[in-house]
C-alpha cells in the first residue's frame, strides 16, 4: 500500500520545456506536463494545437527539438531509449481505424497485435474474451474491420492498444468523427478499464465538451499550454456565470450586450451570455440593466461550461472576439415562406433503404439542424435535396423549385459547404473566390462586389494572397462559407461544417450564420454530430436508421426527454468507481462517469437523492454532493438513440422467438 | 437577388465557366513543383538521352577468338571483325574458356578457327569457321550473327577469287549481282531520329493519360468534386477543362522537345506541315486524355490510377510500333493494335515528320483516331455521370 502511495506521487510522464518544430513552423512551444499513475489525463485543443506532436513524442515515435520527455523515469531522447519504454505503452494514433487492417476480421486484428507484442496464447485468449465482452464486440468477431461503424472501429483500436496490458495508454483523438452515442460508449468503456486495471490514460480530444471527463487536463492552443489542472481548478480560473434567456428583437439585444460582454452567443431564439458575476441575482441584474428596454424572458443562470472557460482564457490571452460588422448586403426581400420542403422522401441502395419517409419544412431565415449518427441518412437527404442524387420516391421543393423536374435550377439557387471544406488548397484565397464566382456565372462587376463582401464578412482581410492550405482551420472554414455564398443563394446547405476549429473560430462562424438567417432571411440546413452546434439551431430533426424519430426546437426536445426520463443529476463522491457500480445496480438510468463525477437521470430528484445516498453509504461510499444540471442536447441524442436501439433489439428478439 | 446569375446570356456564362475552370487547372498544375520538374526532365532530358544513348544496332560487341591455326589467313579474318561493330577482346586458349566468357556475359561472340585453316584454303579445300553468338539480347545477337556471316562470306569470296588468279577487287569477269540501294526518309540511317521521335511519342502518351486522370482522382480524393457537382457545372464542364488545360501543357512540352532537342540537337527534319503536326498532336492528346478519364472513373485513388494507366500503357507503347515494326507482330495482335490510338499516331507522326506526307495519305489513321477519341471521351463522361447518380 505504501509503495502505491509513493508511485502515485512521482509522475510516470514528465515533459518539461518541450519544443517541436517542423522545418520553420513551431508546432509545440515550451510545454510542461506531468501525468500521474492511474489517472485519466486529457489534452484538449483544436486542430494544430500541438496535441499529436506531444503524444507521439511521449510514445517515443517522434523526435523533438528541445526540452525533455521522461516516461517511466527514462528520458526518451533516442530510439534506444524509446525501445526500453515501448513494452509498457499502448499507442492509438489519430484517425478512425488507421492502425488496423481493414481486410482482417476483428479477431484477426486483435491476434495480430497480441502476437506482435508476444502475448502468450493463454493470456491472449483470456484478455480477448474479457475485452470483447466489455466493448460488446464479441458478436462481430468474424466481421472484417472495414465493415465496422466508426465507433466500433475505435473500440477495436482500443482493444488492440490494450491487449498487451500496457501501464500507459496514449490515445490520440479517439472520439473524433464518432457519433455521440458511440462516443459516450467509448468513454464509459475507457473509464471502466481505467478503474478496473489501473492503467494510466493520456488522451486528446478536440471536443471541448469532453473536458469534464478527465481527472486532470491541459488546454492547448497554438502549441502552448493555456492552463492545466483538474476541471474544477480550471473552472475556478474564470469565475462567473452563464445566463441564458430569450430577447426580441434578437439582433438589437446582441448589439447592446456585445458592448458590455465579450461572450455573447445566439442559440436559436435564446441568448447565451457569460458574466463575471458569480452570484445569480447580481448576474441577472447586470444583464437586465444592459438590455435596457428589451425585456428578457425565460431567464436561467448556470455555472459556466468548460468551453466558456476556455473561450474566456483565449480572450484574456489577447485573441480578439472577431465581430463581422461588414455589410451583409441588401436587407432581404424577405419572402418568409418555405425555403425547403421534403415530403415522404425515400432512397434505396439495392435492397437497403438509406432514407425512409423523411418529411420536414424549413422556412426562410430559419436554421434547421439534421442530427444523427454516421450512416443515419443525413448526407443522403442533403444530396437528394441538392439534386445530385435522385430520390427513389417522395417529393421535395428547394427555393421554390421542384427538385425532380429542375435539378439545374436548384443548383443555381443553393449554396453548399461540405464536410471537408472543399476548397482548392493549392489555390490562394482570392483565386478560390474568383473560381467559384466564375462557376456560378458572375460577371466581372458582380465578382468584384461579392469578393469584397466575402472578404469583409469572413474576416479574410490580409489573407487574400495566401495559399488556402496554409490557413488556420477557422479561416478556411469561413472561406468555404464565403465561396458557398458567392452567388447569394436563398438556401444554404452545410454538411458537417465544423471539425477541429478552435472555440473562438467556431463562435465567429455561428455568429455569421445567425446573421445570415436573421438579417437576410437565408434558410440554413445543417447536419452535424457536434451536439454543441445543434444548440444553435432553431429547429432540429433527429434521424435514426433513415427515419426522422424526433423533431422540435432544442428546448422542446430537452423538455420532452426531461418529462420522459427525468432531470440530470450530478453526483460527486469520494470513490467514483464503486459509486458507479452501486448506482447502476440500483437501477438508475443513463448513469455514466464524467471524470470523478457521476451523471444520471432521475424523474423524482428528491426521492432519488435520498435513495442514492442510502445505496451508496451501504457500499461505504461518501456522497459529497448532488446537484441538478441542465440537460444537454447530447444527453437528448444519447437517450433517444439508446431507447431506439433497445426497442430494435427487443423486436429482433421477438422476431427470433 | 439572383439577377446576377440569370442576366448574362447563357452562352457567355458557359464560356466564362470554361475559362475559369481551365485557369484553375493550369494554376494547380504550375503550383505542383515536383510535377513541373518531372515534366521538364521527361520532355527535355529523356528525349535527349533516348536520342543519343540508345541504339538497336550492333555496336561495340565484345568478341574472343580461339585461333587454333595462328596463320596469316586466320589473322586476316580476325582483323576483319572490327569497330564500331565488333570489339576484339583477345584470344582464348581453349573453346571451353570462350564459352565460359559467353556465360559470364562480357563478350557476345566466340569465333573458332580450326587447325590447318590456311593450309586448307591454300590447297583449295573447303573449310569452316565456327561462330558462337550469345543471343540473350536477341536483336544484338541476330545482328552479330548476320554481320559475322557477311564478313566470313566476303573473306571466302576474296580467297576463292585469289585462288582463281584474280586481284581481290577485280571482279569484272565474274557473274555477280550487286545491290544498289537507296534509303528514303532517313538517308544517313541516323538512329537518333527514330529514337528521339519514339521517345517523344512515349512521353506524350504517358503524360496525356496520366495528367487528366490524376487531376480528376485528386479532386475526388480531396472531396472538391462534390463541391463542383452541386454547382451548376455539367459533368462535361468539369472534365473538359481538365483535358484542355493538360493538352495545352503537353503541346508546350512537345514543342520544347521538337524545337529544342529533335531539331536543335539531332537535326531531325520536319518534312511535312508543322501546323498539321500540332493539330494531329492535339487530337492525339485528347484521345489519350479520354482514356485517362475512363481510368479515373474506375480508380479510387491516385496510386490505383497510376498503376492502371501503366498496365494499359506498357503494352500499348511497346506494341503500337514506336519501338518495333508492327508488321513483325502476329496478325491477331496487329489487328488488336488497331484499337490503340498510339498505333495510328505513330503512322501520322512519322508520316508528317520524316516522309512529309499530308492528309491525302494519312486520312485513314486520322479518322480512326477521331473515332477512338470521341468514343473514349464519351464513355468517360458517361461513367463519371453514372458514378454520382
Amino acid at each position: 500500500m505504501d509503495e502505491e502511495v509513493i508511485s502515485r506521487e512521482s509522475p510516470i510522464v514528465r515533459v518539461s520545456q518541450f519544443v517541436k518544430r517542423y522545418k520553420k513552423h513551431v508546432a509545440v512551444q515550451a510545454v510542461d506536463l506531468a501525468v500521474r499513475r492511474g489517472e485519466m489525463y486529457g489534452l484538449i485543443g483544436p486542430d494544430g494545437a500541438g496535441k499529436s506532436s506531444l503524444m507521439k513524442a511521449i510514445a517515443g515515435v517522434l523526435s523533438y527539438e528541445g526540452g525533455e520527455v521522461e516516461v517511466f523515469g527514462i528520458t526518451v531522447d533516442s530510439e534506444r531509449a524509446a525501445e526500453r519504454i515501448k513494452h509498457k505503452i499502448g499507442f492509438l494514433p489519430q484517425g478512425l481505424g488507421l492502425n488496423l487492417y481493414p481486410d482482417l476480421s476483428v479477431e484477426e486484428n486483435i491476434d495480430f497485435f497480441a502476437r506482435l507484442r508476444l502475448v502468450s496464447e493463454k493470456e491472449l485468449a483470456e484478455r480477448k474474451a474479457g475485452l470483447l465482452a466489455m466493448t460488446r464486440l464479441d458478436r462481430f468477431r468474424d466481421r472484417p474491420m472495414k465493415n465496422l461503424s466508426g465507433g466500433m472501429k475505435q473500440k477495436l483500436g482500443l482493444i488492440c492498444t490494450l491487449i498487451h496490458e500496457p501501464e500507459l495508454a496514449i490515445l490520440d483523438e479517439p472520439t473524433t468523427g464518432v457519433d455521440p452515442v458511440s462516443r459516450r460508449d467509448f468513454w464509459a468503456i475507457l473509464a471502466e478499464l481505467q478503474q478496473e486495471r489501473g492503467v494510466t490514460v493520456l488522451v486528446s480530444t478536440a471536443y471541448m465538451d469532453e473536458a469534464s471527463r478527465f481527472h486532470r487536463l491541459s488546454f492547448l492552443s497554438g502549441g502552448q499550454v493555456l492552463t492545466s489542472g483538474t476541471p474544477a481548478e480550471v473552472q475556478a480560473l474564470v469565475p462567473g456565470s452563464m445566463v441564458t434567456f430569450g430577447a426580441t428583437p434578437q439582433r438589437e439585444a446582441i448589439a447592446r450586450l456585445k458592448a458590455q460582454y465579450k461572450q455573447v452567443e445566439a442559440l436559436g431564439p435564446l441568448l447565451h451570455v457569460f458574466t463575471e458575476e458569480t452570484v445569480p441575482a447580481a448576474a441577472l441584474q447586470s444583464i437586465t440593466a444592459s438590455l435596457g428596454d428589451i425585456k428578457p424572458v425565460h431567464l436561467r443562470v448556470d455555472e459556466p461550461e468548460l468551453e466558456d472557460v476556455f473561450v474566456a482564457l483565449l480572450l484574456r490571452q489577447g485573441k480578439q472576439p472577431m465581430t463581422s460588422k461588414g455589410p451583409l448586403v441588401t436587407p432581404s426581400s424577405a419572402d418568409r415562406g418555405l425555403a425547403i420542403e421534403a415530403k415522404g422522401l425515400y432512397r434505396d441502395f439495392g435492397t437497403f433503404r438509406a432514407v425512409d419517409q423523411v418529411s420536414f419544412q424549413v422556412k426562410s431565415g430559419e436554421i434547421f439542424g439534421l442530427l444523427g449518427a454516421n450512416g443515419a441518412g443525413k448526407t443522403t437527404v442533403i444530396k437528394m435535396l441538392n439534386g445530385i442524387m435522385p430520390p427513389t420516391g417522395g417529393e421535395g421543393w428547394v427555393a421554390g423549385v421542384d427538385m425532380k423536374t429542375a435539378g439545374g435550377a436548384i443548383k443555381e439557387r443553393i449554396g453548399y459547404m461540405s464536410q471537408a471544406f472543399s476548397l482548392y488548397l493549392d489555390l490562394t484565397v482570392a483565386e478560390n473566390i474568383r473560381l467559384f464566382a466564375g462557376i456560378y456565372g458572375l460577371d466581372a462587376r458582380a465578382t468584384d462586389q461579392r469578393f469584397k463582401w466575402i472578404v469583409s464578412m469572413a474576416g479574410l482581410k490580409g489573407y487574400e494572397a495566401s495559399l488556402t492550405g496554409r490557413l488556420p482551420m477557422g479561416v478556411r472554414q469561413r472561406l468555404a462559407l464565403g465561396c458557398a455564398l458567392v452567388h447569394q443563394p436563398r438556401v444554404l446547405f452545410l454538411d458537417e461544417p465544423t471539425s477541429g476549429v478552435d472555440p473562438i473560430g467556431r463562435r465567429h462562424f455561428w455568429d455569421i450564420l445567425s446573421r445570415l438567417a436573421r438579417e437576410e432571411g437565408v434558410a440554413i440546413l445543417i447536419t452535424t454530430h457536434y451536439m454543441s452546434e445543434a444548440e444553435h439551431c432553431d429547429n432540429l430533426a433527429l434521424m435514426y436508421a433513415g427515419r426522422i424519430v424526433a423533431e422540435g426546437s432544442p428546448a422542446e426536445m430537452k423538455d420532452q426527454v426531461e418529462k420522459e426520463a427525468g432531470q440530470l443529476l450530478e453526483v460527486v463522491t469520494d470513490q467514483p468507481g464503486p459509486a458507479l457500480r452501486g448506482v447502476t445496480r440500483a437501477g438508475f438510468t443513463g448513469a455514466a462517469l464524467f471524470g470523478t463525477k457521476i451523471h444520471l437521470l432521475s424523474i423524482e430528484p428528491g426521492q432519488d437523492e435520498a435513495r442514492l445516498r442510502a445505496v451508496l453509504s451501504s457500499d461505504g461510499v461518501h456522497v459529497l454532493g448532488v446537484s441538478a444540471r441542465p440537460l444537454s442536447l447530447e444527453d437528448v441524442f444519447v437517450y433517444r438513440v439508446m431507447a431506439l436501439e433497445r426497442q430494435e433489439r427487443a423486436t429482433a428478439k421477438g422476431a427470433a422467438a | 437577388m439572383t439577377s446576377t446569375v440569370h442576366a448574362p446570356m447563357f452562352q457567355t456564362v458557359w464560356w466564362r465557366r470554361l475559362v475559369v475552370m481551365i485557369t484553375k487547372e493550369l494554376r494547380q498544375l504550375f503550383r505542383d513543383k515536383a510535377l513541373i520538374g518531372f515534366f521538364f526532365w521527361a520532355f527535355i532530358m529523356d528525349v535527349y538521352l533516348a536520342g543519343s544513348g540508345t541504339s538497336m544496332q550492333l555496336v561495340n560487341a565484345g568478341m574472343v577468338v580461339h585461333d587454333a591455326d595462328h596463320s596469316v589467313a586466320s589473322r586476316e579474318l580476325i582483323h576483319r571483325f572490327h569497330l564500331p561493330y565488333f570489339r576484339f577482346d583477345g584470344e582464348v586458349a581453349h573453346p571451353d574458356e570462350g564459352v565460359r566468357r559467353l556465360d559470364f556475359g562480357d563478350v557476345v561472340v566466340l569465333l573458332n578457327i580450326p587447325p590447318r585453316f590456311q593450309e586448307s584454303l591454300a590447297s583449295g579445300e573447303a573449310t569452316a569457321v565456327q561462330m558462337q553468338v550469345a543471343a540473350t539480347h536477341s536483336p544484338q545477337g541476330l545482328s552479330a550473327a548476320s554481320y559475322g556471316a557477311r564478313i566470313v562470306g566476303e573473306f571466302g569470296r576474296e580467297v576463292s577469287a585469289r585462288a582463281m588468279g584474280m586481284a581481290a577487287n577485280d571482279n569484272l569477269s565474274l557473274p555477280i549481282v550487286r545491290s544498289d540501294h537507296r534509303i528514303w526518309y532517313n538517308p544517313n540511317q541516323d538512329e537518333s531520329w527514330f529514337m528521339s521521335i519514339s521517345e517523344v511519342l512515349t512521353i506524350t502518351t504517358i503524360f496525356s493519360v496520366l495528367l487528366p486522370a490524376a487531376a480528376l482522382v485528386r479532386e475526388r480524393e480531396r472531396g472538391t468534386v462534390e463541391q463542383l457537382l452541386v454547382s451548376p457545372l455539367t459533368p462535361f464542364q468539369i472534365m473538359f477543362p481538365k483535358v484542355v488545360a493538360m493538352t495545352l501543357v503537353i503541346l508546350a512540352g512537345t514543342a520544347m522537345s521538337l524545337f529544342g532537342i529533335l531539331h536543335g540537337i539531332f537535326n531531325v527534319p520536319m518534312k511535312g506541315s508543322l501546323l498539321l503536326y500540332f493539330v494531329m498532336m492535339t487530337l492525339y492528346v485528347f484521345t489519350m486524355a479520354g482514356l485517362g478519364l475512363v481510368a479515373a472513373t474506375i480508380a479510387t485513388n491516385q496510386a490505383q490510377v497510376s498503376l492502371m494507366t501503366i498496365l494499359v500503357m506498357a503494352p500499348m507503347i511497346t506494341l503500337s510500333g514506336t519501338w518495333t515494326p508492327p508488321e513483325a507482330m502476329p496478325v491477331w495482335l496487329r489487328d488488336m493494335m488497331l484499337l490503340s490510338p498510339l498505333h495510328h499516331f505513330v503512322t501520322i507522326s512519322y508520316g508528317i515528320q520524316l516522309k512529309g506526307v499530308g492528309l491525302n495519305i494519312l486520312w485513314p489513321s486520322v479518322l480512326a483516331m477521331l473515332a477512338l477519341g470521341s468514343s473514349l471521351f464519351g464513355f468517360g463522361i458517361w461513367r463519371f455521370r453514372r458514378q454520382f447518380n
